[in-house]
């Protein structure tokens, strides 16, 4: 494992990026969890990051616009959506915008490893997939 | 399970429980009774009765007639005989006249005097009735006289002896006939004169009695005619009162107020099963609209209640992964996640199926801005999935009103849904809870700052069935149903809206102080 993956994860439910850190970084990823979608903001102009995994639905700013930012700031980024059943057609908007990949709640932790090995590999990164 | 059932039940009963419905079905019932229980006075016996006074009326006025008539029939054959009478007399008198002055016999004075006397018997009980004992008697004596003194004068004028005894004699005969010859003309003329008089009188009577008639039965078929006229057309204007407050729903059955019964009781009887009908109908309408609402709530709640979902799997399934690596302390944090998460997808879904289920329908003081709460909080998965920010202002300190609690909720419910449709993502939403600008109301304001509502179809927007939303989005009974439910708080929902700029929606109810004043209105 040469380099690790740098991943962040916004959720503005707090449960989810408590659970979903040592879940992700059981694959060898280096995990920043945010609630707030401001402070993640700001997080992304300072650092780059190579999978972001956001909600799309938050109060102040939703998933879409944390989607833009983070293309904005670097294409190359690949951002996982989190959606809910009755948002497909956000989803698709995602999609469009540029999202590499959705994930609909309610999901495993599983599920979303799989779909950060399928975005690493996309990148060219290997990671340790499913449980060592 | 249990939760389920119950709900189901009472969207069966659609929305009045059977108390109410059987209080209903009671007033309805007392009601009919009190209507039933006046004397009747229909209006076929009000047109009888006026027809027999008109009848009476005439059959007296006829019989005064026939009366009068009879009566001037009477003075006229009184009148054609005492002219025959006093015709001979006149005679007698002409033949007694002629006697002293020619000296012609005096036979045919006495024959005139006869027939005068055959005259006068031939009818003398009626003319003794008309005349009068004194009168009659009095005619008599002068006629005997006459005749008496006529005789004495032929007996004189046949027998020949001394003739300046005669001579005399003869004198004062004279003087004493033409005397009584003199009365009983003048009296006879006078009793024609009078009895003429009397006649002329009787047929202006008749006359007057005629017009008089005629003007008193106008009279009588003007006052008849206008009385029916009232009565026909005030009950009407009544019932046409009584239509325009059940339209505004107001379903309270109608109550005697008149001392008497007739065809319209009948009316009066069958709108009020009419009412009971429909105010069941309208109560299956409130019902099942909000069974729409509620399908509505459930997108919003189905998809809140995915986070709770989504953290319970996450944390059970890192649970069930990690389980031997992690400390009690941890494992403990976990399952405490689990439960609070449970907790939070109960209280999602509680607020909607208590709006489900309740349906009892009660009259009750109410705490407004608690209810605008509730409802709000009812509505927060919906705000949220559209990305609404709402907010509650409340002036405080209002007057009390009453009413039925659920259905407002349902009333400002379905404002507030409308309000969310209205505006787009990120928009804003006022409820305000203040005195209305008519004293003795108080308003709710549900303001959005959405598209808003174009002027031409302002007027329509509480008709039933009319809707703006695409078609399977919307039924368009919301506003009908809420305008319904407001009018029966005897309240009334008014819009301002401006295209472009959004809407305003003012609910007035009235500040109650006896709580009777709604269910009786």
């Amino acid at each position: 494992m040469a380099q690790k993956l740098n991943v962040l994860l916004l959720d503005d439910e707090p449960i989810v990026g408590r659970r979903l850190k040592p879940a992700v970084e059981k694959i060898g990823c280096e995990v920043e969890v945010f609630e707030d979608p401001k402070s993640a903001l700001n997080r992304i102009e300072e650092k780059t990051f190579d999978i972001v995994v956001t909600d799309i639905r938050m109060d102040d700013i939703d998933g879409i616009e944390v989607l833009e930012r983070v293309k904005k700031r670097s294409p190359r980024t690949k951002v996982i959506m989190i959606t809910g059943y009755a948002m497909m057609a956000l989803a698709r908007e995602a999609m469009e915008k540029g999202a590499y990949d959705f994930i609909a709640k309610p999901f495993t932790p599983e599920e979303l490893r799989k779909a950060i090995a399928k975005a690493a590999q996309a990148l060219g990164v290997a990671v340790s997939e499913g449980n060592e | 399970m249990l939760v389920d059932g119950e709900a189901e039940k009472s969207a069966v009963e659609g929305g009045v429980t059977l108390e109410g419905r059987y209080e209903r079905i009671k007033a309805a019932e007392s009601a009919r009774e009190g209507l039933l229980a006046r004397p009747r006075f229909s209006f076929r016996m009000q047109l009888y009765l006026s027809f027999l006074l008109v009848f009476l009326f005439a059959a007296a006025t006829g019989t005064i007639l026939i009366i009068v008539s009879h009566e001037v029939e009477t003075k006229l054959r009184f009148l054609e005989i005492v002219n025959d009478y006093m015709l001979e007399i006149q005679q007698a008198r002409r033949f007694e006249k002629n006697f002293f002055l020619y000296g012609t016999n005096l036979n045919d004075a006495l024959e005139n005097v006869y027939r005068a006397k055959e005259i006068y018997a031939g009818d003398v009980e009626e003319l003794k009735r008309i005349l009068g004992k004194d009168r009659h008697a009095q005619i008599i004596s002068n006629l005997e006289r006459y005749e008496t003194l006529l005789k004495v004068l032929a007996e004189l004028d046949t027998r020949e002896g001394d003739i300046l005894q005669y001579q005399g004699k003869k004198k004062e005969i004279e003087f004493e006939l033409r005397e009584q010859g003199q009365k009983m003309v003048s009296f006879g003329q006078e009793l024609m004169k009078k009895e003429k008089e009397a006649l002329s009188e009787a047929l202006l009577w008749s006359r007057r009695i005629h017009v008089y008639a005629l003007g008193f039965i106008l009279v009588l078929l003007i006052v008849n005619a206008y009385l029916l006229g009232k009565r026909i057309l005030g009950t009407i204007e009544r019932f046409s009162v009584y239509a325009q407050r059940i339209a505004s729903g107001d379903f309270t059955p109608i109550t005697p107020s008149r001392r008497f019964r007739d065809e319209f009781t009948d009316l009066a009887i069958a709108i009020n099963q009419m009412i009971l009908e429909l105010e069941s109908r309208e109560a299956v309408l409130v019902q099942s609209h909000k069974m729409r609402a509620v399908g509505t709530l459930t997108a919003g709640v189905a998809h809140e209640l995915n986070n709770p979902l989504n953290n319970i799997t996450l944390t059970a399934h890192m649970l069930l992964e990690d389980y031997e690596k992690l400390s009690d302390e941890e494992r403990k944090d976990m399952l405490e996640d689990v439960v609070a998460e449970a907790g939070r997808s109960k209280s999602i879904i509680s607020n909607l199926l208590d709006f489900a289920r309740e349906s009892s329908s009660q009259v009750e003081p109410l705490d407004l801005e608690k209810i605008l709460r509730e409802t709000i909080a009812l509505a927060s998965n919906q705000l949220k999935l559209s990305g609404i920010k709402i907010d509650l202002q409340s002036t405080g300190y209002l007057p009390r009103v009453h009413g039925d609690s659920q259905q407002l909720r349902q009333v400002f419910l379905n404002l507030i849904l409308n309000a969310i449709d209205a505006s787009s993502k990120g928009g804003k939403i006022h409820v305000l809870l203040m005195p209305a600008d008519e004293p003795g109301y108080v308003a709710v304001k549900v303001v959005d700052f959405g598209r808003g509502i174009p002027e031409h179809i302002l007027g329509s927007i509480f008709d039933p069935f009319f809707t703006t939303k695409a078609k399977g989005r919307g039924t368009g009974l919301g506003l009908s149903v809420s305008q319904g439910i407001v009018a029966k708080h005897s309240g009334r929902i008014r819009v301002n809206s401006k295209e472009g700029h959004g809407s305003t929606f003012t609910v007035t109810l009235p500040v109650t102080t006896i709580p009777a004043q709604i269910t009786n209105a």
